[in-house]
């Protein structure tokens, strides 16, 4: 009984600063083996930052690399508030400063190029091998080019997916403020699933800000290859209250799904052969894992990861644990939030095995804010545990935000929202994006 | 019946197994497992009747996890000749835990060339699909895939449905690949295809009102036809295909419940 008791009080002492909040609790072992080890954490975003960064304040004992080519990161998240000329594109940045000098994680800035499961080892883009015992790897979404016709690479050149924020995100506004007024944007939803849920009806809702307030004739047309989506009747709620007709949505029933890209031609050819043709063109095609899940032998026929659902380890390959967005996690969604919450869950389990002990029995959360204008924002959130060995919501725990609220009541969600980003911002990186 | 006593399922399931051996009995298992599907089901197993189907030669394509149970793509294929002595004349969908299982059932013609079905079907939960295949030379086909049904939790489940485009039909044929090759035939109609299981707003019952035939015709020959349940989602959508022997007309029909139809046509070409 000793022993357990002062465990408990080291790892108290380990935790420090917040972390009883956000840390589930968990039972002691009686045994305690050499609790080190080496850990090596793919991808530098919300998921992989969090990850290094709670291993090393669990245990910093444990040696964690993380390997991530930016240098800066930017988040998906907000960057639709860039794009509705609310937000700096540095605001929506973040470094590694904080993971390096506070927390003691190497990062290293070049690509994960393979792994090797049997060796344990990953090879990197410069040549290095980096020995795990544990693997995170949190490599977000690749766009599967080629699964929508005439969409690749170059063509995202010219009809930009904007989907991972970056030099992306910079080309669709820089074409957003060359259109002339009266011009149509048109962006072309994909079915489920993909990354951020929300994120196309609250990107319609910031770029009709900007034509409002500055290209007022312009219009926007939405084709879906779905007939609902994530807060609907809110999202159509604020376009109509916010923006009149400006934004039109074709669903899926209405032949509202894209199945051919014209780039050149800023051209979209429906599934039942309707054209629509663009000023700007937003393509926002379908996706998979990021390359180096599918180099580690963890995604499945779908293109995603399957994960055991109590440790998001790999359901294929043993050590190599999954996080955010790769991940086959539903009913959690594919979102910022999730793959902090996710990869706190990770950081537990890793830091429990390196030491013999048992895992945590996990809970996880998530909310998405949108932003439909300044001042005017709507959120759904949710709680998630293992039921019958499964991931499912914790029933009656989660909401969407009331379809007649005031005004007032969508201004404190729009400042929730902010608040939300400043923090998890905070808890992944140490950086506010202020 | 086409189907020889001999053929009964205790029999070659026990020639299965005992050909089979333990080695093989591993790898048939979840394929075993699965099969119990139309086993369970009334309504399939009526289609079967004494037949064991067979299992090769048939795929049922449908995603393994789907966010959204209100409308999930459903794809069946068989390897067929589609000859006039030898096509599939029909496949039948059915959703082995929805209130009513059945999901469709579709008659063919050698005229459709492909035998090839692509729908969208309404999950109600976590499930097995079973697809059933029959041909004009007494052979039964059957798949079965297991499904998880998890509505995502940034996603609201809505069966929106767009009032004002009600019975609105579209229908695009592809140009075939060459002479004689099948054409992809596209079509959906607008429609709620209210189950009669559902309340609106106000708490009331909303009565059952669902397509319950379709019908394709190339020049006054029928291609196929289908019956449509509802388990169908709403805004039924068929995929199929038609392998035309000279350009002309197709001609597709709705019907109602009510007894109400729309029509649409399309042309189609040869290569």
């Amino acid at each position: 009984m000793t022993v357990k008791l002062d465990r408990r009080r080291a790892l108290a002492l380990i935790g420090a600063a917040g972390t009883a909040a956000t840390l589930p609790a968990w039972g002691f072992p009686r045994v305690a083996k050499a609790a080190s080890g080496r850990v090596v954490v793919v991808g530098g975003g919300f998921g992989g930052a969090t990850a290094a960064k709670y291993v090393k304040r669990w245990n910093p004992d444990i040696d964690v690399t993380l390997i991530e080519p930016a240098e800066r990161f930017y988040t998906c998240p907000f960057s639709n508030l860039y794009l509705g000329g609310l937000r700096e594109f540095e605001s929506i940045g973040h470094d590694y400063d904080e993971l390096r000098e506070t927390y003691g994680v190497t990062v290293l800035h070049t690509w994960a190029d393979d792994v090797d499961p049997e060796a344990k080892v990953v090879r990197t883009r410069d040549g290095a091998a980096i020995a795990y015992d544990k693997l995170v790897l949190s490599p977000g979404v690749d766009m599967h080019w080629g699964a929508l016709d005439g969409y690749d690479e170059t063509a995202a050149e010219m009809a930009p997916h904007a989907w991972k924020a970056g030099p992306q995100t910079r080309l669709l506004k820089s074409q957003l403020e060359a259109m002339a007024d009266g011009g149509l944007f048109i962006l072309a939803a994909p079915a489920n699933p993909y990354r951020c849920p929300p994120g196309p009806y609250e990107r319609v809702a910031m770029i009709a800000h900007y034509f409002k307030t500055h290209k007022p004739r312009s219009k926007i047309l939405l084709l879906d290859a779905k007939d609902s989506f994530s807060k609907q009747p809110l999202f159509m709620d604020g376009w109509q209250s916010e923006y009149g007709d400006m934004i039109e949505w074709v669903s899926l029933s209405n032949d509202g799904k894209v199945v051919r890209v014209d780039a050149d031609a800023l051209e979209v050819e429906t599934e039942f052969g309707n054209r629509h043709k663009a000023d700007v063109l937003n393509v926002v095609p379908p996706q998979k894992a990021g390359f180096i899940a599918e180099r580690a032998g963890i995604t499945d026929a779908s293109g995603w990861v399957p994960v055991k659902p109590a440790t998001f380890e790999s359901a294929m390959v043993d050590d190599i644990y999954a996080v955010g967005d790769a991940t086959i996690a539903a009913p959690m969604p594919k979102s910022g939030f999730c793959a902090n919450t996710q990869a706190k869950v990770v950081a537990a389990v890793i830091v429990a095995e390196l030491a013999g002990r048992e895992p945590p029995s996990p809970s996880w959360a998530n909310t998405c804010y949108s932003l439909i204008a300044p001042g005017y924002g709507i959120s759904v959130a949710g709680v998630y545990h293992v039921a019958d060995g499964r991931i499912a919501e914790v029933e009656g725990a989660g909401g969407v935000s009331p379809r007649e609220a005031p005004a007032a009541f969508r201004e404190r969600e729009a400042r929730f929202g902010a608040a939300w980003y400043a923090a998890i911002s905070n808890d992944t990186w140490g950086t506010t994006g202020a | 019946m086409p189907f020889a006593r001999w053929a009964r399922p205790i029999r070659r399931r026990d020639i299965l197994i005992a050909g089979a051996g333990v080695a093989a009995f591993a790898t048939l298992g979840p394929a075993r497992a699965l099969a119990a599907a139309w086993d369970r089901l009334p309504a399939a197993r009526a289609l079967l009747g004494d037949a064991e189907p067979e299992t090769a030669g048939i795929n049922l394509d449908l995603p393994l996890i789907s966010e959204d149970g209100s409308s999930v793509t459903v794809g069946v294929a068989v390897d067929s000749p589609m000859t006039s002595v030898d096509y599939v004349r029909s496949i039948h969908l059915f959703a082995e835990r929805n209130p009513s299982p059945e999901v469709l059932a579709a008659d063919f013609t050698p005229l459709v060339g492909r035998a090839e079905l692509t729908t969208r079907v309404r999950l109600n939960e976590s499930q097995t699909v079973i697809a059933i295949a029959r041909t004009s030379t007494g052979r039964v086909l059957a798949a079965a895939r297991n499904i998880r049904v998890t509505i995502s939790g940034c996603l609201v489940r809505a069966d929106t449905y767009d009032s004002e485009a009600d019975l609105n039909t579209r229908v695009r044929v592809s140009s075939p690949a060459r002479r004689g090759a099948p054409a992809e035939v596209l079509t959906l109609i607008n429609h709620p295809m209210e189950t009669g299981l559902r309340v609106d707003d106000a708490g009331d019952p909303v009565p059952e009102r669902i397509i319950r035939r379709f019908d394709a015709h190339l020049n006054g020959e029928a291609v196929m036809s289908a019956r449509l349940y509802r388990s169908l989602a709403a805004n039924p959508y068929l995929r199929f295909f038609v392998a035309p022997d000279a350009p002309g007309k197709l001609r597709l029909t709705w019907t109602e419940d009510t007894g109400r139809t729309a029509e649409a046509e399309a042309p189609v070409r040869l290569a």
